[in-house]
């Protein structure tokens, strides 16, 4: 039930950005190929490939292969940790060149930064929480107080956090490319 | 695991097309419908193989993919402020 509300939450800010995007004449797209995309690239390949590792670490702890498991789960940690100061990286760039919610450097509207913010932001969010939540989850484990199955949970809001990832790159960074 | 993996690589290569697409530079409407037919392809594939919604019953299955298109419909056709974008036209960059 949590995955799918927040689905519904992901999926009415991406339609009302959709449409204020093609709808909207005075829209900049603040993106060029170097760095943004390809920072963008970057990020979604590393999302991705934590989605492989958790799956990885469920399949070990389902075989009863406790270590691997929980060299899998740190694998995932690392990656969620490495998105999110890339995206940070991001920010920082942005917010450097004068970009914020409610200001446009390059002149047009600033629901390209509003959008923007708030969009990545709640996302960027779920990627923090879900490191977080998957390191309490690797200790208990570790500890025996969790079973592969709390790991299984966790693995569903991280694929669920990567899905969402799948609308965000290409409707937020692609669509706004110079 | 080998399974997973060529759902892996599938990923990329949808990402990869994203990119291509977006690089040929075409009108706003038409990137907009192509980024969002990829990207549902992806969530499909992340959905079913991914999140083992292929593995759970066929009920449940359909019950999910019967909800996420019923709530796509009513965000895209029935919310009434999206009716004003039929009068307005596509003339974003």
């Amino acid at each position: 039930m949590f995955i799918v509300a927040d689905a519904a939450t992901f999926a009415a800010l991406l339609f009302a950005y959709g449409y204020e995007r093609v709808a909207n004449p005075d829209w900049t797209r603040p993106f060029s190929f170097w760095p943004s995309i390809t920072n963008g690239i970057v990020m979604t390949v590393v999302l991705l490939t934590s989605s492989l590792t958790i799956i990885a670490a469920v399949l070990a702890a389902q075989a009863g292969r406790k270590t691997s498991a929980l060299r899998w789960l740190g694998a995932t940690m690392l990656l969620g940790a490495l998105f999110a100061a890339l995206h940070l990286r991001e920010w920082i760039v942005m917010i450097g060149d004068g970009w914020r919610p409610f200001r446009n450097p390059l002149g047009g509207t600033p629901l390209v930064g509003a959008t923007f913010f708030s969009i990545t932001g709640l996302h960027l969010l779920h990627v923090v929480t879900g490191v977080v939540v998957i390191g309490v989850i690797a200790l208990g484990y570790r500890r025996g107080r969790f079973e592969p199955g709390h790991l299984e949970t966790v693995g569903l809001y991280w694929h669920f956090v990567d899905l969402v990832w799948m609308f965000v790159f290409p409707l937020v960074y692609l669509m706004n490319m110079r | 695991m080998k399974r997973y993996v060529i759902v892996w690589l599938c990923l990329l290569t949808i990402v990869a097309l994203e990119v291509a697409v977006t690089l040929s530079h075409p009108p706003a409407g038409w990137l907009l419908a192509g980024l969002l037919m990829l990207a549902f392809i992806e969530a499909a594939l992340g959905l079913l193989y991914f999140m083992h919604l292929k593995y759970e019953r066929r009920s449940f299955m359909w019950s999910v993919i019967l909800a996420v298109v019923i709530a796509i419909v009513l965000m895209d056709h029935f919310w009434l402020d999206a009716f004003r974008l039929l009068h307005q036209r596509i003339s974003a960059p």
